[in-house]
């Protein structure tokens, strides 16, 4: 378990956290490095100059790599202190014609599915140890509490998983929304 | 550049820098003196911004009796030109106007203005840096024990700063090889960098650490304590809070070196208002935002921590 450890103090490094680091603060971290590596930042804008996009390339590699790391080093974790389970989630037929007749995902059609799945927000919460708020507020459609887009998308993700929904098909659908709400 | 190991009860100092002008370094200066002094602490500013020196006008002092000019020029020490800027227990070395520009300090002055600084009767010195990067400022920021920088959610800013931050760091690695003889080797890595496949700082630091088991030693005994404060000035935003945690991953993940984030302060019309009016404005304006970030962020430097990440998923402005 020592050398282990070793390589875990290794990732929270690359993702400049402390060994202490909770998940939520893991998740954060990998998405704002994340962005801000992919080249959308003032942080940014103007090292391409001096560093070889190889460089920046690596760099990106090495935080995709720390955090589907200790995204299962979490994953222990949980399932050792005997954290909640995801639930199996399983579609009827019916429940399927219903999701299939849904022309675009908004926050009130999530919320009405989730609540047809018989599912609690504090569930989703306990699970993805994302504070229940932002699931809520992504159901009200309250995009000025995310401090950047890249919080949003990652939760949405989170949030869509946890349903079992075409994950790439909500956040296609929603943040097509949410630039059109927020005029983005 | 020994660190001051040996002090017993040295004071300790804080360099404020950033390469670029008009980011409120001085305006930064002046509030964490300001409340650094509050808080009971001895509390010296020096002014070292010798093209433009102003920060007496933070508080509303107007021709300040001594200044820089004295020392240099005059010869008096350190500890008797600081002067009273009207607040308990913060002093206050006055730049030199006019006369004086950093180029004309000669080095055998420069030792000595730094051996008065570390011998100045305080527990704090805190000195405001003028922008740009030549060499007696690049000197001045690295004699700190905290080497802080001052931006703003510019573009520019961030860049200058980047560039400061390197050329420091690439002095300070010359004065350390020099002084263990190995000059030549660090000069001439750098003229051949090409033919080496040297591209930034990064890879000269790599390249000399590799070629040689000294040059890794000395590194990891002089260099590796290389640490900048960085604070964040302006924020117009909640959003811009998350800036200072980019540059600080660029600085640790391109450039090589250490970096804290430490606090940010938020734009507020009433700054530029209490400038004009030269009021000090952590005593104007108590209860705003900006004096209690402020605090928080001197309460950071002094005990070596960070913003906290809880601060930027949770805070609205």
């Amino acid at each position: 378990m020592s050398s282990s450890a070793e390589d875990y103090n290794e990732y929270f490094r690359v993702l400049e956290l402390c060994s202490d680091a909770s998940f939520s603060d893991v998740r954060n971290s990998y998405l704002h490095l994340k962005a801000l590596y992919s080249g959308d930042s003032i942080a940014t804008a103007n090292i391409p100059d001096e560093f070889p996009e190889g460089t920046r390339q690596n760099i990106l590699g090495q935080i995709e790599d720390a955090y589907s790391k200790l995204v299962g080093f979490f994953e222990k974790r949980g399932r050792e202190s005997g954290c909640k389970d995801r639930p199996a989630i399983t579609f009827d037929d019916e429940f399927k014609e219903y999701l299939a007749g849904m022309t675009s995902f908004n926050g009130p059609l999530l919320r009405q599915i989730r609540e047809k799945l018989g599912i609690k927000l504090s569930d989703i919460a306990s699970y993805t140890r994302i504070r229940k708020q932002y699931f809520e507020e992504i159901e009200l459609e309250k995009f000025s509490s995310f401090p950047a887009e890249v919080y949003l998308r990652g939760y949405l993700t989170e949030y869509a998983g946890y349903l079992s929904l075409d994950v790439s098909r909500v956040v296609s659908d929603y943040m097509n929304r949410y630039r059109l709400l927020t005029g983005k | 550049m020994d660190n001051g190991r040996d002090r017993e009860k040295r004071c300790e100092i804080w360099a404020i820098g950033g390469g670029k002008g008009g980011t409120g370094k001085s305006f930064i200066t002046s509030c964490i003196g300001d409340y650094l002094a509050s808080e009971g602490k001895k509390v010296i500013l020096i002014d070292a911004d010798l093209g433009g020196a102003n920060l007496h006008t933070f508080f509303g002092v107007s021709k300040p009796q001594n200044s820089l000019t004295d020392f240099f020029e005059r010869k008096l020490s350190l500890n008797d030109i600081v002067i009273d800027c009207g607040i308990p227990d913060l002093g206050l070395v006055t730049g030199a106007l006019g006369s004086l520009d950093s180029e004309n300090i000669k080095h055998v002055q420069k030792l000595k203005f730094f051996k008065h600084i570390k011998s100045l009767d305080a527990e704090y010195v805190i000195i405001d840096l003028g922008a740009g990067s030549h060499g007696n400022t690049m000197d001045t920021f690295m004699l700190a024990d905290k080497m802080i920088v001052v931006i703003v959610p510019e573009l520019t800013s961030i860049e200058n700063m980047y560039h400061f931050v390197k050329n420091v760091f690439f002095r300070k690695l010359k004065i350390v090889l020099d002084r263990h003889g190995l000059k030549d080797l660090f000069l001439e890595t750098w003229k051949n960098r090409e033919s080496h496949g040297i591209k930034n700082l990064n890879d000269l630091v790599s390249h000399l650490k590799e070629g040689s088991v000294d040059v890794r030693s000395i590194f990891d005994k002089e260099m590796s304590g290389f640490r900048i404060d960085i604070v964040l000035n302006q924020l117009r935003s909640s959003r811009d809070i998350m800036l200072g945690l980019s540059v600080k991953s660029v600085c640790m993940k391109f450039l090589g070196f250490h970096a804290r984030y430490a606090g940010y302060v938020e734009h507020e019309e009433s700054v530029l208002k209490c400038i004009n009016k030269r009021q000090p404005f952590m005593r104007t304006y108590p209860y705003s935002n900006v004096v209690k970030e402020i605090g928080r962020l001197s309460d950071n430097l002094i005990e070596g921590k960070e913003v906290k990440t809880s601060e930027f998923v949770c805070r609205r402005l």
